[in-house]
């Protein structure tokens, strides 16, 4: 048994890994700019800086020596002149596709005063005479140099009686060590147990979850129970009476149940039950009152899927040769199902069960913002719509990883009731 | 031979669905709906190229707010605009969004499963590691994960659905491919030294198509049903008439007494989903032999 159990963790862990790097390849990759995505793009660029500090975001993506700078961000100037068109001491030729520095002139096109203990390279392609970060330049043709620099230097322009014309500059921060990436950071980052912080409610994303995880427990517990406890009865229903009509309005009931959408029973559940007739609160979490509604349009919304899922399982069960067995010798139709057949049919029961588990942690994403629960499902609907990277990753990440150890968990379940599956 | 046993399978369900009634009746709800789609679309177009307001989009402040009568079959909302010209644009979307998504993750689900069922081994692990990660992630949450990050508007509803909704149909090809590759036809076609390639595409696939097809049927109104969500929240849809933003603006006015917004929105939400749902088990008893007694 523990080298199954062993043996099965060792098969999770990849799908752990696929978990981590989904959400780095989401995030990171794909997501590009988080700090324009969280804070949109009228904020100053030092501030950006620093939120990409905070979170590592300044570092190359998986390996490099380079990192860019949003101290000086990259420009075409054969696409137009871009930030250098406010600068005054620049002239800009579309013609030649490059600016130009006048004579006598200084100035810095770098936004903000660069982190003092790093060390940062500018590639230039120019023409002419100046100087830049403290190095001469001087050349008649087209010419690229890569100069290096210590944050604490000036790392501005300045000219003398000549001009200097540029084409191309980038500004790098040179890592120290290659490996240092976005990636490790985040794992490094998670090994800690750091989920990061809200940017939009400055807090501990941990704090967040931990607060927020008791009320959207007793919101998903209860739906979850009562809605496993209502669904299987009402599919031992249908096998009881299987091929009549009670059968067939239960299996159209449950699929006209299933095609009413979500927002629908939340919004008609709170407009004609709690508004209208005063049934319930319309809004808040005080007192287990306040529940009754949200829990009751959670089973509902959910019993359709539900019903037909058991059913399909029952009947599955129904045709095995062991009910032909029992009804041959004269056990009652009640019996057969409520004790032969429930009990077989209780691995799929289980798997379905366990397998729910870790949609209970996130809450109901909808219920708890329409009812004023303050849980995970909130949290994560605020997150989304202020953008709040860090907390959405949390709650992605953890709701994944959970899946998977539920996983495990209901191999193992397996494995205890049926000794035959430990040989696959 | 392969030709005529194919046109036997689907020509045997085509009869097995015209007796079925309930499917029928789905069926013409589904045509009716998708005339009214590609209405909604020819309109759009047509208002885009000619750079005019359509109907839909006509306000008329005056007329807010008006109970169905004969000229608003519907009613109108909150800027006096026709709340059935409204409800056909929001087809065309939920169309869009079905068959897009569909697009997406049809081909990669079919392609990972095939090969995976078809080779094993290596690829085979990887394909379910891949599909095993995927189907870790929290559902709706990594949707909206999605579509926050690609941006507002309809691409992240695509990109968001259509990335999240393959492990699916990958499992089932997979099961499927495996059951195929051990029989006669593939190992005849193995033997006459046919590229791995054109033995999955041209001769397993056209017999595994009905899996396809039945699966399309039932995740068309799941995508719907997520777009109308995402719509609602904001996320999705911005300047176009969708159900989800029809919802989300009928809703605060519900509690004023203006009620037909909201219910024909939904009716037809509920119309549509439920049409695409029976059908599909329909389609699915039609076409999948093993169930028939």
């Amino acid at each position: 048994m523990l080298k199954y159990i062993l043996k099965r963790i060792l098969q999770m862990l990849p799908t752990v890994v696929g978990v981590i790097l989904l959400t780095f390849v989401l995030f990171n990759v794909v997501g590009g700019d988080l700090a324009a995505i969280a804070m949109g793009k009228k904020v100053s660029l030092q501030s950006m800086e620093s939120f990409d500090e905070q979170r590592g975001l300044n570092k190359p993506l998986f390996f490099g020596t380079r990192a860019k700078s949003r101290a000086y961000e990259d420009q075409d100037f054969s696409e137009g002149a871009g930030r250098w068109r406010t600068w005054s001491n620049a002239v800009y030729s579309a013609e030649s596709a490059a600016v130009m520095l006048q004579p006598k002139s200084a100035f810095s096109p770098i936004a903000f005063k660069l982190n003092p203990d790093n060390d940062f390279e500018w590639t230039i392609s120019f023409r002419g005479a100046g100087t830049l970060a403290g190095r001469e330049l001087a050349s008649k043709d087209w010419k690229t140099e890569k100069i290096r620099f210590q944050g604490m230097e000036d790392g501005g322009f300045s000219t003398e009686k000549d001009t200097l014309e540029i084409r191309r500059l980038k500004l790098r921060r040179v890592v120290k060590n290659p490996f240092d990436s976005q990636l490790l950071y985040y794992v490094k980052q998670l090994m800690r147990g750091d989920l990061g912080t809200s940017e939009s409610l400055h807090q501990p994303v941990s704090k967040l979850l931990a607060d927020g995880i008791l009320p959207s427990l007793s919101l998903t517990i209860p739906i979850f129970f009562i809605g496993v406890v209502v669904s299987i009865s009402l599919s031992l229903v249908c096998a009881f009476f299987r091929d009549t009509f009670i059968d067939r309005f239960l299996v159209m009931f449950s699929v006209a149940l299933m095609s009413i959408n979500y927002l629908v029973y939340i919004v008609a559940g709170q407009y004609i039950l709690a508004y209208k007739h005063g049934m319930f609160p319309v809004w808040g979490y005080e007192s287990a009152r306040y529940l009754a509604l949200p829990v009751l349009i959670g089973v509902v919304s959910g019993l359709g899927s539900n019903i037909r899922f058991y059913r399909t399982v029952m009947l599955d069960e129904m045709y095995k040769d062991y009910v032909r067995t029992a009804f041959a010798k004269g056990v009652s139709k009640p019996r057969v199902l409520f004790v032969h057949v429930l009990k077989n049919a209780m691995i799929p029961i289980i798997t379905n069960v366990v397998i729910a588990i870790p949609f209970l942690y996130t809450g109901s994403l909808l219920l708890e913002s329409f009812f004023g629960i303050p849980g995970l499902g909130y949290l994560g609907i605020n997150a989304i719509l202020s953008s709040d990277i860090d907390v959405v990753r949390a709650l992605v990440l953890i709701g994944a990883l959970l899946f998977v150890v539920s996983n495990l968990l209901t191999d193992i379940c397996y494995a205890v009731a049926d000794p035959r599956v430990k040989l696959k | 031979m392969n030709m005529e046993r194919n046109q036997s399978l689907w020509g045997d369900a085509w009869q097995r669905l015209k007796k079925n009634r309930i499917a029928m009746a789905c069926l013409s709800l589904v045509v009716l709906f998708t005339v009214l789609a590609v209405y909604g679309e020819v309109l759009y177009r047509y208002h885009d190229i000619k750079d005019t307001t359509p109907a839909y989009q006509n306000t008329d402040l005056d007329m807010a707010f008006k109970a169905p009568s004969s000229k608003h079959w519907m009613g109108t909302d909150g800027l006096g605009r026709d709340v059935m010209a409204r409800l056909v644009q929001g087809v065309s979307i939920a169309y869009k969004v079905g068959i897009i998504t569909s697009l997406i993750a049809i081909p990669i689900g079919v392609f990972f499963g095939c090969i995976a069922g078809y080779f094993g081994g290596k690829v085979d692990d990887f394909v379910v590691w891949l599909y095993s990660t995927f189907a870790s992630m929290p559902g709706l949450l990594f949707i909206l994960a999605i579509a926050m990050v690609v941006g507002k508007g309809l691409l992240g509803i695509y990109l968001g659905i259509g990335l999240t909704t393959w492990v699916g149909i990958c499992r089932l090809m997979r099961g499927e491919v495996i059951k195929h590759k051990g029989q006669t036809y593939v190992l005849a076609a193995q033997a006459l030294g046919l590229s791995s390639g054109r033995i999955i595409f041209r001769h397993i696939l056209p017999n595994v198509m009905h899996v396809i097809i039945v699966t399309f049927t039932l995740r068309f109104p799941a995508a719907v049903g997520t777009e109308v969500f995402l719509s609602f929240l904001g996320i999705g849809v911005q300047d176009q008439p969708s159900w989800g933003l029809m919802i989300n603006s009928a809703r605060m006015r519900l509690w004023q007494g203006i009620w037909w917004e909201m219910t024909f929105v939904t009716l037809a939400v509920f119309l549509l989903v439920l049409a695409f749902n029976l059908l599909g088990d329909a389609l699915r008893d039609a076409l999948d032999p093993r169930l028939n007694d």
